[in-house]
């Protein structure tokens, strides 16, 4: 009844990397929203080497959304931690102004929990929509 | 029914290994269902937003026809020719990539696309080349968008038929099998356990006897 399954090493290697790869797109270091707007091409290093680049307009729109002194104190991009088999996430706000960020784009209050703010899958896709290169996905590695 | 992992012995350490692994793979298959539930969620709205683009598209191209004609036939071909040599420009695209759960996207962008001066003569062409040209440029800007989404989705589809074949292969074969084969290592440790009973009810009847 006992067979072999010669795969079954690869397999144990494979999904080994898969959660190398889905982390290896994490900032290096975040940069504030000020910073990147004085930048000619706003953009940070990856933890991989590689580089994210911003989008422009969605640089000039987040600064739409909060004051010029707030700017300093937001980092980009943003993080958006994805708890595994719970269906819900969480934009990870070390201050205030991504809450004010976050609550002006869904139009509605926001509360940060343990400098968490907990979202679903709805409000990803508008956050996800407005903010596409300044947010990122976080995979938690709680193994 | 799910093929069993052959281990080298049926033993309590081998169980113990066996049932690390099953968390760990249990664990990695919550992670790799959300990646692609994000990455499809994704995918759909980069569908979503090609479809606009392309639409859009369509239709600045046919409002820039339209308005090239109509300064064709103002100027005529000869002058209107002339004009556009003198207003030909090299492109800034700024390039790079981004990130979405672990796929590496493009980011394209196009650099001043819209110009205040486009190098024609602003005395001898009449408002429709204005027209025509900044319906150009907006044109220029969609196609940049829609080359950026179609490569998009070109590799969120094949990151999704990937990530998916993983997911398929927990789902259906490691964990079924590391499942099995737990079982079947009870099984054994319990028939191992009868074992050891008859044989020391046998011994105690022998002994008995003598």
């Amino acid at each position: 009844m006992v067979s072999e399954l010669p795969y079954e090493r690869l397999l144990q290697e494979s999904l080994k990397s898969e959660l190398k790869v889905v982390n290896a797109h994490l900032p290096s270091r975040q940069k504030s929203l000020a910073d990147l707007l004085g930048e000619e091409y706003p953009h940070v290093l990856c933890n991989d080497g590689s580089t994210h680049l911003f989008r422009r307009k969605e640089l000039d729109y987040l600064a739409s959304l909060i004051e010029t002194e707030e700017q300093k104190a937001l980092l980009l991009p943003m993080l958006i931690e994805v708890n595994a088999g719970r269906g819900e996430m969480a934009v990870i706000c070390p201050g205030e102004v991504e809450g004010k960020v976050i609550s002006k784009v869904l139009d509605m209050p926001v509360t940060p929990r343990q400098k968490k703010i907990v979202i679903y899958k709805p409000q990803l896709a508008v956050i996800r929509k407005l903010l596409k290169t300044t947010t990122q996905y976080l995979f938690p590695p709680k193994l | 029914m799910p093929q069993l992992i052959k281990v080298a012995r049926p033993t309590k350490i081998e169980l113990i290994k066996l049932r690390r692994r099953l968390a760990l793979a249990t664990r990695i298959q919550k992670i790799v269902k959300d990646r692609v539930s994000i990455l499809i969620l994704e995918f759909l709205q980069i569908a979503r937003q090609t479809v606009e683009a392309k639409s859009k598209l369509l239709d600045d191209f046919s409002h820039t026809y339209k308005a090239l004609s109509i300064a064709a036939g103002y100027h005529g071909y000869i002058a209107l020719e002339k004009e556009l040599i003198a207003a030909e420009r090299d492109l800034g695209i700024a390039a790079g990539l981004r990130n979405v759960g672990g796929v590496r996207i493009p980011a394209f962008e196009l650099r001043e696309a819209q110009r205040v001066v486009r190098g024609y003569n602003l005395v001898d062409t009449s408002s429709w080349l204005d027209q025509t040209a900044q319906l150009s440029e907006k044109c220029l800007e969609t196609i940049v968008e829609l080359a950026e989404l179609q490569r998009s989705l070109e590799q969120l589809g094949r990151e999704i038929n990937r990530t998916k074949r993983i997911l398929n292969a927990l789902e259906y074969l490691i964990i079924p099998g590391l499942q099995a084969t737990i079982k079947y290592l009870y099984m054994k440790f319990e028939e191992r356990d009868r074992e050891e009973k008859s044989r020391l009810k046998r011994v105690k009847v022998l002994l008995e006897r003598k």
